[in-house]
């Protein structure tokens, strides 16, 4: 019977991994496309986005069969408790790919390489998305720490260009649209930052079992 | 090993002792019916004596405590008898002591009651009036003497077991202890019970045997962990379910893994879509091949699945890095793309203007500077496919003549030939440095060097110097043409030597050159088993700086 849970729990860990996977794929396609203007990159976050939802619905009823079945305690009650709590915020993840991928299709081939820093903001919530999921994987709380610590760092950077499209619209009005565009797409990435730490918050949780 | 030990002791004990029971009770017993007998016999004589002189009134008179006395007729018919009522009594006539009186004058015989519990004595004697005098006595038989030391024996029977408990307890104690305490690593060097030397002998030949089989498998494991673990190849082996079995020091540095993944799933390593997607094909298919790049660098994986007896075990993984392969690759495929587009370029200009000419369409004194163009343009061709030729005749490694060179001589000349342009730029040729003699193909040298100092010139900013340095010592001679020209940004350093490689991606006609110069100058470098190096500073200049050995 225990070993029958502990298999379920291994498999639920799979899945977590995968749908983590699949959130730094969407991510990353969604930046790509973001630095290339390449509108078919970014029409490709779409089934991706699709795929991360009927993975939160399959991790979700593996939960409660979990739950139901076999009555967990302390770490393994933890651990699915987690996981239902970090699928949540993956999946927001997901979304938000597909909501800046959705908003690169209008930029009409445009890229944001004008404004340096929001490709290295992408690059920053890229590498948080992978080692909120790292974390994961491999238990590893100093990481999810790190992670934590990031999202500063993404939200100043949210702030710098907030700041410098102020002076870009004011420079040149025109760009207005654009320039609003590309602040959705900051926010967006400040968004899927935060939803990282979540994750990493989690991460600490599952295996500590304190709460911040 | 106790309770055998236990059982031994109380079986011996409880047999030892029932034995002797026996034995003794039966000899006593048998000893007081003889005395007792003896005894019989004496009071039957009293009384037959009695009863001879006095008649049946003696026998009337006479009171007995523990014996019986009976008299008989001579038909059996019973006279008197000192317990029983005369008329209640059956013929007598074919009791054994009876009958054994009326024939001998004596009898004498012994019965058990019906219960067995008791055990009467008989004397019978035949008086002169011819009737029979029986006297007889009951004492209990063997059996009540033994039932009577039921008790005794059962305290006897606890004490016994008892005893052999606690003796049975220390013994084993006692014999197991040195047994404990054996060293069976070292099987023949204990000294304890001469009764085991064969079982140590059998553990002692068994525990080389085993010494032999770990080496073996140890050998066996080694072997396959250097072999893994030194090869260059990353190289995983998985279950059916994806769980790493084995994964060589390669492969960890590729995933970022360390030993602990052993036994986790696959994907904890590596969540890659791709790659899992390719190891479930191989496990569907029997194989797969992807190509990915991690950590920079182009790896080409193989995986396949393992088989045994039609039953899927496993997946095998290996990782090629193909990053030179892929370069390889991807300059011959630019190379094809520039040498195309080099050659149509001038050809496209010549076969233009040649076409406006002959559909008349060119003024007659614009004819000059057509024919000029044509003109410039087939040089050019020519220039670049001169070029060409001198590369394959190098990439053909051709034998071609040797002589002592003087490298100063050759970059004189060098200077002399591209003395004309310098001026154009205003830029100054310096000199200096040993004779740097090395036995070499003396134009190749030329070549080398007249294709820096032009590099030099053309790449330089107006008024800037270029300095040709040349130093020797009894192995090397070592040449550097240093500029304080524009300089090579740092990424492309590696890449200047490639065949049409240039820095400014537009294939600009401004500086001119076919692209194919420091490619030249490399292979003939390395036809002279010589090294060459960069160091260059963006807008600061460009030092290139060849080694050849002085070896012939």
């Amino acid at each position: 019977m225990r070993n029958r849970f502990d298999e379920q729990l291994a498999k639920l860990n799979t899945e977590m991994i995968e749908m983590g996977a699949l959130c730094e794929e969407a991510i990353a396609l969604a930046s790509k496309a973001l630095t290339t203007g390449d509108v078919n990159l970014a029409e490709k976050v779409v089934p991706i986005s699709s795929d991360i939802d009927h993975k939160e619905r399959d991790i979700e009823s593996h939960c409660f069969k979990l739950i139901l079945q076999q009555q967990p305690v302390a770490k393994d009650l933890r651990q699915i408790s987690a996981a239902l709590k970090m699928i949540t915020d993956m999946e927001r993840i997901g979304d938000q790919a597909e909501d800046i991928a959705e908003i690169i299709t209008y930029l009409q081939g445009k890229t944001a390489n004008e404004t340096v820093h929001i490709k290295d903001m992408a690059a920053e919530t890229i590498t948080m998305v992978t080692n909120s999921v790292d974390a994961y994987v491999k238990q590893d709380i100093s990481l999810a720490k790190s992670v934590i610590e990031h999202d500063d760092l993404v939200d100043e950077y949210f702030d710098r260009i907030k700041f410098s499209l102020i002076k870009m619209i004011s420079k040149t009005p025109e760009n207005g649209e654009y320039a609003l565009d590309l602040l959705m797409i900051a926010k967006y990435f400040e968004r899927i930052g935060d939803h990282a730490t979540n994750i990493a918050e989690w991460v600490i949780y599952s295996v500590t079992g304190n709460r911040k | 090993m106790t309770s055998k030990i236990f059982r031994s002791i109380l079986t011996a004990s409880v047999t030892v002792l029932a034995a002797t029971l026996i034995i003794i009770t039966g000899f006593l017993y048998d000893y007081f019916t003889q005395i007792q007998r003896e005894q019989l016999k004496d009071e039957l004589y009293i009384a037959s004596v009695g009863t001879e002189n006095a008649g049946i009134e003696y026998l009337e008179d006479i009171s007995l405590k523990n014996y019986r006395l009976t008299l008989i007729d001579k038909d059996g018919k019973v006279l008197f008898d000192s317990v029983k009522d005369v008329s209640e009594m059956e013929n007598h006539l074919n009791r054994e002591e009876i009958k054994e009186a009326f024939e001998k004058g004596k009898g004498s015989s012994s019965r058990y009651s019906s219960t067995l519990t008791e055990k009467t004595l008989y004397e019978a004697i035949l008086l002169s009036d011819g009737t029979v005098l029986r006297i007889s006595v009951s004492r209990a038989s063997g059996m009540t003497l033994m039932l009577g030391m039921v008790y005794p024996i059962i305290i006897i029977a606890i004490i016994a077991i008892v005893l052999s408990a606690v003796l049975a307890n220390k013994m084993s104690k006692r014999i197991t202890e040195p047994l404990n305490k054996l060293d069976l690593d070292n099987p023949l060097e204990n000294d304890t019970y001469e009764e085991i030397t064969p079982l140590l002998k059998r553990i002692s030949r068994q525990n080389s045997k085993i010494e032999r089989k770990v080496a073996e498998l140890k050998r066996k494991k080694d072997e396959f962990a250097y072999v893994t673990d030194n090869m260059r190849e990353g190289l995983v082996l998985m279950d059916k379910d994806k769980h790493i079995l084995s994964i060589n020091p390669a492969a960890m540095t590729l995933f970022g893994a360390d030993e602990n993944c052993i036994g986790n799933e696959f994907i904890t390593i590596d969540r890659k879509h791709d790659m899992i997607y390719a190891i479930d094909k191989a496990l569907s298919d029997g194989h797969c091949e992807i190509k990915a790049i991690y950590n920079e660098r182009e790896y080409q994986f193989e995986i396949s699945r393992i088989e045994n007896e039609n039953d899927v075990v496993g997946t095998v993984l290996l990782a090629f890095d193909i990053t030179e392969q892929a370069n390889a690759e991807r300059m011959r495929r630019e190379f094809s793309a520039n040498v195309s587009h080099e050659l149509k370029t001038p050809l496209q200009s010549i076969t233009g203007s040649a076409e406006l000419m002959e559909n008349g369409l060119v003024k007659p004194e614009d004819m000059p500077r057509f024919i000029g163009h044509i003109h410039k343009e087939a040089k050019r061709l020519v220039t670049l496919v001169d070029d060409i030729i001198r590369l394959s005749q190098l990439d053909e490694g051709g034998d071609m003549p040797k002589e002592e060179v003087s490298l100063y001589a050759v970059a004189k000349d060098v200077f002399e030939t591209l003395k004309n342009s310098a001026k154009e730029k205003n830029i100054s040729l310096d000199i200096s440095g040993d004779n740097g003699n090395i036995f070499g193909v003396k134009h190749l040298l030329y070549e080398i060097i007249y294709n820096l100092c032009d590099n030099a010139i053309n790449y330089n900013t107006d008024g800037g110097k270029v300095d040709v340095t040349i130093s020797e010592n009894d192995k090397e001679v070592t040449l550097s043409v240093s500029d304080t020209g524009i300089g090579i940004p740092s990424e492309h350093q590696q890449r200047i030597f490639e065949r049409f490689y240039r820095v400014d991606k537009s294939h600009s006609k401004k500086s001119g050159g076919t692209g194919l110069g420091l490619s030249i100058v490399k292979h003939a470098v390395l036809f002279h088993k010589g090294r060459i190096s960069v160091d260059s500073a963006e807008n600061k200049g460009t030092t290139i700086t060849v080694t050849f050995p002085k070896t012939k």
